[in-house]
């Protein structure tokens, strides 16, 4: 086993030797045609070595092969042992080159032999291809290739991280790549002062990879660095500590802010008029839709304006929810002002109908709603990663809530909106058009759940039940935050996320949310009004 | 004193209701089990069933009605304690399973022998007992009424607040149920029950006796609600409905009345739980869905609250629809159902019996008032002919 | 402190010192008022005043910040609520009348009669002779016997106000507590009232709020007036309505 591991590590050394100089030129050295057709006879072990020796070659046409190996999609063929990708095409498989990725023709399923892969093959390959990537002239692709050795490190890809270490210009990939070849140093056969050396870099990056890179690596190591592994990972632990509660508490803004996003509406529309609006998830849901339309229509007839489709879907949702709303107000609910009961039972009738509108026009399936390239992806601050949609998220409720909050309190609107909520009689002597206002008060509270529908499309499933899943959480917001109140509704959301997501690691995410719904309930009792409440005797009646 | 409290209950059209529903409970099963399969007459045991399963939903409603209709307290988590009353009559069922489950363990139910438990959770004990299993059906929703108003009711929680966290309620059991660890079958539920007291649940006579239950518990439940709303106690709910601060100013202790009309309306929902699953042969989470409370409410809107009798039909009604509308049009019956929440609300706030009832009483007022007319119009013309002279 | 001690010792109703206040608005401040057994005591201010505050203090439905509030010298009023105070026998009327609309006449006044009122007392209840002739009474009183089986929603105004009177008779209350009784009454049934209540203060204390400076000449009793939760002056009518005070806060206007 030992003289085998030697082996292949020399031989891979010498390989690699011969073959770094030339890899601008690509696959000289071995022929990589050849090494994999070699493929269709080897057994596990031999198939490892030869991973290896493809991923000497540096030659990155081969990540689409090495990448159907691991999916289980390549086959030789029975009749010249020649290995294809082979993609499913009804009876046959359609045949696809593996270097050069062209087709080569089809060939009926019993003629080819699938290539047989296992796990630990998978894990070779992955860091074959990590490796393979790594010189690659796209930044993107190489911070992909040394995040890739970083998952899965081998000693390997240690003179190939080297020499991409020496020609990285780019700091941050750079970085990931130096954090790599630590890792990867570990399990290799350097000087004990080297790993030591590792062992820095890799506590100097911390996290929580980093402690199980660290006790993974500490069995096989030379028994003199047990304590600079034990003191790296005391230390990496303690600063840890922070980061996970930090960790923790951002999850919870972030289920905060989803939480925000939902109820936010249903601050207006239940919160300040007092309506019980059990369609307002169906507004969400409308929003969600709208953003699936726009999204369609780009890719139809304008795909270079795919980023910008959220952009675009926003004021398409707020006016297509809003003028729902309108109608809804002006069709329903103006009948039914002061019989708050009686209103939840028309709002949730509504909600049946324009579920089932969706459904009757898009299917009972989830919709495909895409990210735009600046939602996704991530980045780590600290011991902790932050996504960039929940970073998003995040920003854009927020600024929902501010510009909600300016026009609540500045605009004239919001005024006539506030006279007529607090004194309706009032306000119409005061030749205040109460109608109107009711009716745009409720278009702008559906509007604002059509928008945060635009969000929430980029993080949920967009089917015609996604209201029904926000609807009860949303209602939890706002009574716990205080009807009436704005802030309260910002409290609430972001406490109950952060509760949920520190009750969610001890107790698991459904018990989590039991309790919160289960103290909720208890805090009603305490605290009818709940958090903020408005005082005063109109409440009361 | 009880004479005089029953007495009471047996108005006319209650007498009339129960009279029906009694027949209805004796002539449905007659049909079923005594007219051979090929008559005219015949009425298949399916449609018996169904037809079981619309009187537990109409005794579902009745329970709301008692709350809603004379209590103004909306629940919208009536659902729970039907579903929980159909959990104690399905983990009686589970147990009479025997070894006859899957796995042929004497004691443990499939669900248990399937994820590894050694043995039956505490809470399991007992439900192989017909008159135990008989007796949670009744207190495990009746205490959770309890509970639920006892903190609740004292602090005044009412109104919007009081459904909304009745919501929260059956969704927190619903998610509760969800989870295999509770013990409950997780989202799969109770199911694939043998036999209830040894008939086997499948036969045509015990499904003939599960409809007369269904009728005549639906009849006595009727009796009940009738006997409280007609009592000096019935009008005292209407108080706190209408007024509450009233009732409290008059000295009444409006959180025991709330709390006591509550725990029996879920034990009503209980048993009404409790006779729905032998017949649809499953209980499971989904029963807890908000949604199925929501429904029950407009059974209730619809056949008229505060009536008694109208949710009975409310109920029978919109489930005969939807059995309907989800065979020939199943695209519609969502918009069928939410038109008809609409339409209620704006239209017909009484609820169908309500309405009737209301045109009833209007017309008689009207009589009165013409016949009041009359007699004094006579005296008057009279004095002004007196007058005249 | 001689005096108060010696008042304390025969009151009905004492308050000290009460202070409320909403979101720091100070509704009632340091407002001390006592009311003898048997007597009839009319109570004037300026609106917002704090009269209805004051009732709702007595009656528990709103908690003092400070203060002392006792029941016949011993009970300490806010200790206690709203249907533990009924029971005491202290009956309110609301400023808006507050009837049972769906009910009749005649029910309105069986739930208010003064009879056990646990769960299964009133599910069990059954009319009984004394009970029957007593409401009969009532309804001669608040002059309603040819209407009694008409529902409280079809009555007017002035005869809600008079139902709830009624009720509260009913109630057979120690102490009465009116919240502006002649609201929207025409002056034949407000001088009607008056006669009234005076008739129902021989048997009981009565503590009655009015704005309608005729009504209280009429009842001819104790003025108490308040004014931004304080009393200004009490006395006969003619000491407060010549008081400088009064007439600066309240009758000037
Ligand atoms: N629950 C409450 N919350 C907030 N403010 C209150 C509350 N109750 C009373 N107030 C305020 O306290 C003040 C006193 O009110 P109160 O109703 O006692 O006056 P009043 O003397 O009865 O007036 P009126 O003659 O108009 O009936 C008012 O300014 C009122 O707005
Ligand atoms: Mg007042």
């Amino acid at each position: 086993m030992m003289i085998k591991f030697f082996l292949r590590v020399f031989f891979l050394c010498v390989v690699s030797a011969l073959a770094l100089p030339s890899y601008a030129q690509s696959g000289a050295g071995a022929d990589p045609r050849s090494l994999i057709d070699a493929l269709s006879k080897a057994d596990f072990g031999e198939a490892e070595k030869l991973i290896g020796q493809l991923a000497a070659t540096g030659d990155a046409r081969l990540v689409p092969a090495l990448n159907a190996f691991s999916e289980g999609d390549l086959y030789f063929r029975k009749s010249d042992n020649l290995v294809f990708i082979g993609k499913s095409a009804g009876s046959n498989y359609e045949l696809i080159d593996p270097v050069t990725g062209a087709s080569a023709g089809q060939a009926a399923k019993n003629a080819v032999t699938k290539i047989k892969i296992n796990n630990s093959l998978r894990r070779v390959i992955r860091s074959a291809m990590g490796g393979l990537t790594l010189l690659s002239p796209d930044r993107g692709v190489r911070l992909q290739a040394a995040d890739a050795v970083l998952r899965s490190p081998s000693a390997e890809n240690l003179e190939l991280l080297e020499t991409a270490i020496s020609k990285e210009t780019d700091g941050e990939v750079k970085a990931r790549m130096v954090e790599a070849r630590a890792v990867s140093l570990l399990s290799s056969d350097r000087s004990v002062d080297e790993k030591r050396a590792a062992i820095q870099t890799i506590k100097n990056y911390g996290g929580r990879n980093a402690i199980g890179i660290l006790m993974g690596a500490s069995a096989s190591l030379d028994p003199s660095l047990k304590a600079d592994v034990d003191a790296a990972i005391a230390s990496i632990e303690s600063g840890q500590r922070l980061w996970d509660i930090g960790q923790n508490v951002w999850y919870g803004v972030s289920l905060g802010s989803v939480l925000l996003l939902a109820a936010i509406g249903l601050a207006i529309t239940f919160g300040v008029m007092g309506i019980i609006n059990m369609a307002h998830g169906e507004m969400v849901m409308l929003g969600a839709y709208s953003t699936f339309v726009v999204q369609q229509v780009i890719r139809d007839s304008a795909p270079g304006l795919f980023d910008w489709s959220l952009a675009i879907a926003l004021p398409v949702a707020f006016l297509v929810t809003g003028a729902v709303g309108f109608v809804i107000e002006r069709g329903v609910i103006r009948f039914l002002y002061g019989r708050p009961l009686e209103t939840l039972l028309a709002t949730w009738g509504v909600s049946l109908i324009l579920q089932q509108t969706i459904r009757s026009i898009f299917g009972p399936t989830n919709q495909e709603v895409g990210n735009p390239s600046w939602m996704s992806g991530s980045f780590p601050v600290g011991g902790m990663t932050i996504t960039w949609n929940r970073m998003w998220i995040i920003a854009f409720s927020l600024s929902i809530f501010v510009a909600l909050l300016v026009v609540m309190k500045k605009s004239s609107f919001g005024l006539n909106m506030r006279a007529v909520t607090q004194n309706r009689r009032m306000a119409s002597s005061m030749g205040i058009k109460t109608p109107w206002v009711d009716a745009f008060t409720f278009a702008l509270g559906s509007g604002i759940a059509g928008i945060a529908g635009v969000a929430l499309s980029q993080i949920d499933n967009v089917s015609p039940n996604l209201g029904q899943s926000y609807i009860i959480d949303s209602f939890m917001v706002v009574v716990f935050g205080g009807v009436g109140n704005l802030w309260g509704t910002l409290v609430g959301a972001l406490s109950l996320g952060v509760l949920n997501k520190f009750l969610e690691p001890s107790v698991g995410a459904v018990l989590g949310k039991i309790l919160v719904l289960v103290l909720i309930i208890l805090f009603i009792q305490k605290r009818p009004r709940g958090l903020f409440a408005l005082k005063g005797r109109a409440v009361e009646a | 004193m009880i004479s005089g409290f029953v007495f009471r209950a047996l108005e006319g059209r209650i007498v009339a209701a129960v009279g029906i529903l009694l027949a209805i409970g004796i002539l449905v099963p007659a049909l079923n089990l005594l007219t051979p399969p090929d008559s005219a007459l015949h009425i298949p045991t399916y449609v018996m069933s169904l037809f079981g399963k619309y009187l537990c939903y109409a005794l579902l409603a009745l329970a709301l009605d008692l709350v809603w209709g004379y209590c103004g307290i909306l629940s919208l988590g009536h659902g729970a304690f039907f579903a929980l009353g159909g959990y104690a009559m399905g983990m009686y069922l589970m147990r009479q399973i025997g070894s006859r489950g899957v796995y042929g363990n004497p004691i443990l139910p499939d669900f248990m022998v399937f994820l590894n438990w050694k043995e039956l959770p505490w809470f399991w004990y007992g439900f192989d007992w017909f008159v135990f299993a008989m007796v949670m059906v009744l207190v495990v929703p009746g205490l959770l009424a309890f509970v639920f108003g006892w903190f609740a009711f004292r602090s005044r929680v009412n109104g919007v607040y009081l459904s909304i966290i009745t919501q929260a309620m059956t969704y927190a059991l619903l998610l509760a149920f969800f989870r295999n660890d509770m013990g409950f079958g997780g989202n799969n539920g109770l199911t694939d029950f043998k036999d209830i007291l040894g008939f086997s649940v499948q036969a045509d006579g015990t499904r003939a006796v599960l409809f007369f239950m269904s009728a005549l518990m639906l009849s006595l439940c009727l009796i009940l609600a009738s006997a409280i709303v007609r009592s000096k106690f019935g009008k005292v709910l209407v108080g706190v409905r209408d007024a509450e601060s009233r009732v409290r100013f008059l000295g009444f202790r409006v959180e025991n009345i709330k709390l006591f009309t509550f725990v029996v309306s879920a034990m009503m929902a209980g048993i009404a739980g409790a006779l729905f699953v032998p017949q649809v042969g499953i209980i499971n989470p989904g029963e807890f869905a908000p949604a199925n409370s929501i429904e029950v409410v407009v059974w209730t809107a619809v056949g008229g609250r505060g009536t008694l009798i109208g949710p009975i039909i409310g109920a029978i009604l919109v489930n005969g629809g939807k059995s309907f509308f989800t065979g020939a049009f199943p695209e519609i019956w969502l918009f069928a159902l939410g038109g008809l929440f609409i339409a209620v609300t704006l239209f017909l706030p009484k609820g169908i019996v309500g309405t009737i009832q209301h045109g009833f009483k209007a017309r008689k007022a009207l009589k009165a008032a013409a016949e009041a007319e009359k007699g004094r119009g006579g005296t008057e013309t009279v004095a002004q002919a007196q007058a005249a002279e | 402190m001689n005096t108060i001690s010696e008042t304390r010792q025969k009151s009905l109703l004492y308050l000290e010192n009460v202070s409320v206040s909403f979101d720091g608005f100070k509704a009632l401040n340091s407002l001390s008022f006592v009311v003898e057994p048997g007597e009839l005591r009319a109570i004037i201010g300026p609106n917002g005043a704090g009269k209805t505050t004051m009732m709702d203090i007595i009656t528990g439905k709103t908690r003092p910040d400070t203060g002392t509030v006792l029941f016949e010298d011993t009970i300490d009023l806010t200790r206690q609520d709203e249907a533990d105070i009924a029971q005491l026998g202290i009956g309110r009327k609301f400023q808006k009348p507050t009837v049972f609309e769906s009910h009749t006449v005649w029910d309105n006044l069986e739930l208010a009669l003064n009879r056990s009122r646990g769960v299964f007392a009133t599910l069990f209840y059954t009319l009984s002779p004394e009970d029957k002739a007593r409401i009969e009474e009532i309804l001669e009183t608040i002059r309603m016997i040819h209407r009694k089986d008409e529902y409280a929603a079809n009555l007017s105004h002035g005869q809600k106000q008079w139902l709830e009177i009624g009720m509260l008779l009913a109630q057979e209350p120690k102490l009465l507590l009116v919240d502006e009784p002649v609201a929207g009454m025409t002056d034949a049934e407000t001088a009607e009232t008056a006669v009234l209540l005076k008739e129902i203060a021989k048997t009981r204390s009565v503590v009655v709020v009015e704005h309608d400076m005729g009504f209280i000449r009429e009842l001819g009793v104790k003025v108490t007036c308040l004014a931004e939760g304080s009393v200004l002056a009490e006395g006969s009518i003619d000491f407060v309505s010549n008081d400088p005070k009064v007439i600066e806060n309240y009758l000037g206007r």
